[in-house]
C-alpha cells in the first residue's frame, strides 16, 4: 500500500496492493463531499425549498389575519403587550423545522430507489461520514429556512425582543428541534423504503403535533385533553423555548424552572428535553441506518 | 486511458507483499468455497470456487435467480459471505472491505446515477468519493465524459437522459479511479442494440488497457463476443467453466435444427424419433425449439439427412433444416436444460423466487 505506481493494471506485476493513484479518504473529506452533494441537490430542486416554506408562510399570514383579533386577546390576557404576530412567529419557525426535516427521509428513500445509496456504500468513503455530511446539509438548509421565516415574521410586525442574539438562539432551537424529526423521517424511510409512505407518515404526524401543542394558543385556553397531550409533545418544548427567546421572558408552560431567573428558565428546559429526544431517536436512526448499510445477509 | 498509465515503475513480479505467494497476487479474484445463505434459509450461493487472473475479461452466466448478482455483491463487499474465502485484488472481502472498495469499480444491475445532478457533477462526485487527486479531477471528468460520449450533454441533469445515456454515465462513474478490476452486473440489460454495442466498445477498450472485467450477463451473444473465459452458475453452483470455444466444444458436435409443421404434437413425435435414432450415438441431445426440434450430435452433419427421411417416413412435414456450429445458446440450454430436468418442479420454482 506504498508504491505510488501508475495504475496500469496490466497483468504483469500487480501485487495485492493495487495502488491506484488516489488521495486517502478522510472523515472530514468524505463528510464534505456528501455535504456538497446534498446542498447541490437542494439548490437543484428549489421547488422543495419553496414548498416546505410555503405552508408555514400561509399559516403565518392566515393565522395572524383570521385569528389575530381573537387569539390576540387570549394571548394578551397572559402576556400583556404581546402581539399575536410576535406570539406566533416562534411557532411558525418550529413548523418550518418540522416540514423541512421531512425531506431528509425523502432524500434517503430517493437515494435507495435510484441506486445512489448502494453506489455510495460500495465506495471507500467512511459510512458515518456519508450520513454526517447528508444530515449537515439538511441542518444547514433548515437553519436558512428558519432564518428566512424569522425575517419574514419581523417584516409582518413581529418583534424579537431579545434582538439578534435571541434570533440566532431561535434558529439554534429550530435546528435542535428538527433533529429528532430528521431521525424519525429517516427511520420511517428505511423501514418503508417507499417515498409516498414516508411523506404520508410525516404529514400525518405534522398537524396533530402542531395543533395539540402550545404553538398557536396559550395552553390554558385549550381543553384539558389537549393540555395533557401537549405536555408530552416535543413541539411544545421547541415552541416554548423559541418563544421564550422571542419574548425575552420565561414562557415555558410545562416545566417550571427558576434557576436562572429570566429568559433562560424558559429556554434551558426545552433544550434539555429536545436534546434527550434527539439522542434517543438519533440512536434509533443510526441503528437502522447501520443495519441497512451492513453487508450482513438478512 | 492516459499515456502516463502505461508507464510502470518497477520490474515484472517484484516484491509482492510477504504474506502472499506470487500466484495468488496475480489473481484479481480468488474464491474458494463461497457460500451465501440468506437468513430465510435460501441458499443463493452454495460452494463456489473460481479464480480470475488479472487482465481477463471474465463472463459470469446464468439464468435469473441462479446467484449471479449475489456473487457479484459479495465480491463488491455489499454482502458478507456466510462461508468460504473471497479475495479481491489480494484483499479479503470480510477482513479488508475498504481496501477492496478502493480497488474496484462496480456497476450495479439497476442504473445508479443521481438524477438531480448533471453528468459532470455525477462523475465529479464519484471522483471525490474515490479520492481522485484534486489536480487530476477536471481532466479525469473530461476524459470520462469523452469515453462515454456524453461530453456534449455534460451540463444536463441526468434525469433528462435516456436509459442508454444513464447507463453510460453510470459506467463512467465506476471508472473514475481507474480501478484495476471492474464489476459489471448485467450492464446492457434493457438497452437497444446500438447502445449495447457502444457499451461493449467501452468495455473492450478498458479491457485492452489492462483492466480486469467481471461481467454478468444473460445475453450469450454478449459473453461470446466479449469474454475470454466464462463460468455458468446454476442454483448457486458453477456448472461449467472455460473459454467460449471450449464450452461450445463441450456441447459435442454440431447442431441440426429441424423446422416442422403441425405444432406441439408433431414436435413431440419428432423428439421421440430423434431420441431413438441410433446413428447419432449415445451422447446426442435433442431439444424442442419454437419451430421444431434441435439435435446436437457429433455425427449431425453425416447423418442429418437420414433423420429427415425418418421424420418424413413417420408422416411429419419438415419445412426447413439447418446444420450449424453450436452457439453459446446451445451450451446454455444444454447445461441449464439438463440441470433443470434433474431438479423437481418445486426446486425450479424456488430458483425463480430467489430474485
Amino acid at each position: 500500500m506504498s508504491t505510488p505506481t501508475g495504475d496500469e493494471p496490466g497483468g504483469d506485476q500487480q501485487e495485492g496492493d493495487h495502488t491506484v493513484d488516489r488521495t486517502k479518504n478522510t472523515f472530514a473529506g468524505d463528510a464534505w463531499v456528501n455535504f456538497k452533494r446534498w446542498n447541490l441537490k437542494a439548490v437543484r430542486n428549489p421547488f422543495v425549498l419553496v414548498v416546505s416554506l410555503a405552508q408555514p408562510i400561509i399559516f403565518l399570514v392566515l393565522f395572524t389575519e383570521v385569528f389575530g383579533n381573537v387569539a390576540g386577546q387570549a394571548v394578551g390576557e397572559g402576556l400583556p403587550g404581546i402581539s399575536y404576530e410576535t406570539y406566533l412567529v416562534p411557532a411558525i419557525t418550529i413548523q418550518v423545522a418540522l416540514a423541512a426535516a421531512v425531506t431528509s427521509g425523502i432524500g434517503l428513500v430517493n437515494d435507495i430507489e435510484n441506486g445512489m445509496f448502494e453506489k455510495v456504500l460500495v465506495s471507500p468513503m467512511n459510512r458515518t461520514a456519508i450520513f454526517v455530511g447528508k444530515t449537515a446539509a439538511e441542518v444547514f438548509r433548515i437553519a436558512v429556512q428558519v432564518s428566512i421565516i424569522l425575517g419574514l415574521g419581523v417584516l409582518l410586525g413581529a418583534d424579537v425582543k431579545s434582538g439578534l442574539v435571541g434570533a440566532a438562539g431561535i434558529v439554534a432551537v429550530g435546528v435542535l428541534f428538527s433533529l429528532w424529526f430528521v431521525a424519525l423521517s429517516n427511520s420511517v424511510a428505511i423501514i418503508t423504503r417507499d417515498q409516498e409512505s414516508t411523506i404520508i407518515a410525516a404529514n400525518l404526524l405534522q398537524f396533530p403535533l402542531l395543533f395539540l401543542s402550545s404553538a398557536f394558543l396559550p395552553l390554558s385556553t385549550l381543553p384539558g385533553w389537549i393540555q395533557t397531550f401537549a405536555r408530552l409533545n416535543p413541539v411544545t418544548y421547541g415552541v416554548d423555548a423559541a418563544r421564550s427567546l422571542m419574548l425575552d421572558q420565561d414562557v415555558m408552560t410545562v416545566i417550571e424552572l427558576s434557576y436562572f431567573g429570566g429568559t433562560l428558565d424558559g429556554v434551558v428546559p426545552g433544550i434539555a428535553v429536545l436534546a434527550v429526544l434527539d439522542l434517543a431517536l438519533g440512536g434509533v436512526a443510526v441503528f437502522l441506518l447501520a443495519r441497512a448499510s451492513s453487508s450482513d445477509v438478512q | 486511458m492516459t499515456p502516463s498509465q502505461s508507464e510502470q515503475r518497477g520490474e515484472d513480479g517484484q516484491d509482492p507483499p510477504a504474506s502472499e505467494t506470487d500466484s495468488t497476487s496475480r489473481l484479481a479474484i480468488d474464491v474458494s468455497g463461497l457460500e451465501l445463505t440468506y437468513s430465510d434459509g435460501t441458499e443463493a450461493v452454495a460452494g463456489v470456487d473460481m479464480t480470475v487472473p488479472q487482465g481477463e475479461f471474465f463472463g459470469f452466466l446464468g439464468p435469473n435467480g441462479a446467484g449471479k448478482t449475489t456473487t457479484i455483491k459479495v465480491f463488491a463487499t455489499l454482502l458478507s459471505p456466510t462461508g468460504g474465502e473471497v479475495r479481491v485484488n489480494g484483499f479479503d472481502v470480510t477482513a479488508d472491505p475498504r481496501k477492496v472498495r478502493e480497488s474496484i469499480g462496480y456497476m450495479a444491475q439497476e442504473t445508479s446515477v443521481d438524477p438531480e445532478l448533471t453528468a459532470r457533477e455525477n462523475i465529479r462526485f464519484a471522483c471525490e468519493a474515490y479520492g481522485v487527486p484534486k489536480g487530476e479531477r477536471a481532466d479525469r471528468v473530461d476524459e470520462l465524459l469523452d469515453l462515454v460520449d456524453l461530453a456534449d450533454v455534460a451540463g444536463k441533469e441526468a434525469e433528462e437522459f435516456s436509459g442508454g445515456m444513464q447507463k453510460r454515465l453510470d459506467a463512467a462513474t465506476a471508472l473514475v479511479h481507474r480501478p484495476p478490476l471492474v464489476f459489471l452486473d448485467e450492464p446492457t440489460t434493457g438497452l437497444d442494440p446500438k447502445a449495447r454495442n457502444r457499451l461493449w466498445e467501452y468495455f473492450e477498450r478498458i479491457n485492452d488497457e489492462g483492466t480486469t472485467i467481471f461481467l454478468t450477463t444473460q445475453y450469450l451473444e454478449e459473453a461470446d463476443q466479449l469474454c475470454d473465459r466464462l463460468a455458468v452458475i446454476l442454483d448457486g453452483e458453477i456448472v461449467a467453466e472455460g473459454s467460449p470455444t471450449d464450452l461450445k466444444r463441450e456441447v459435442g458436435g454440431e447442431v441440426l435444427d429441424v423446422e416442422l409443421e403441425d405444432g406441439a404434437d408433431a414436435r413431440e413425435r419428432a423428439i421421440e424419433i430423434a431420441r431413438t435414432f441410433d446413428a447419432f450415438g449415445e451422447d446426442a441431445t435433442v431439444s424442442e425449439t419454437e419451430e421444431g426440434i434441435s439435435v446436437t450430435a457429433r455425427q449431425a452433419r453425416q447423418h442429418g439427412t437420414d433423420l429427415l427421411v425418418a421424420l418424413r417416413d413417420s408422416g411429419l412435414t419438415v419445412t426447413g433444416f439447418n446444420i450449424r456450429a453450436p452457439t453459446l445458446d446451445d451450451v446454455f440450454l444444454a447445461i441449464t436444460g439438463e440441470e433443470l430436468d434433474e431438479e423437481s418442479e418445486a426446486d425450479a420454482a424456488q430458483v425463480g423466487a430467489e430474485q
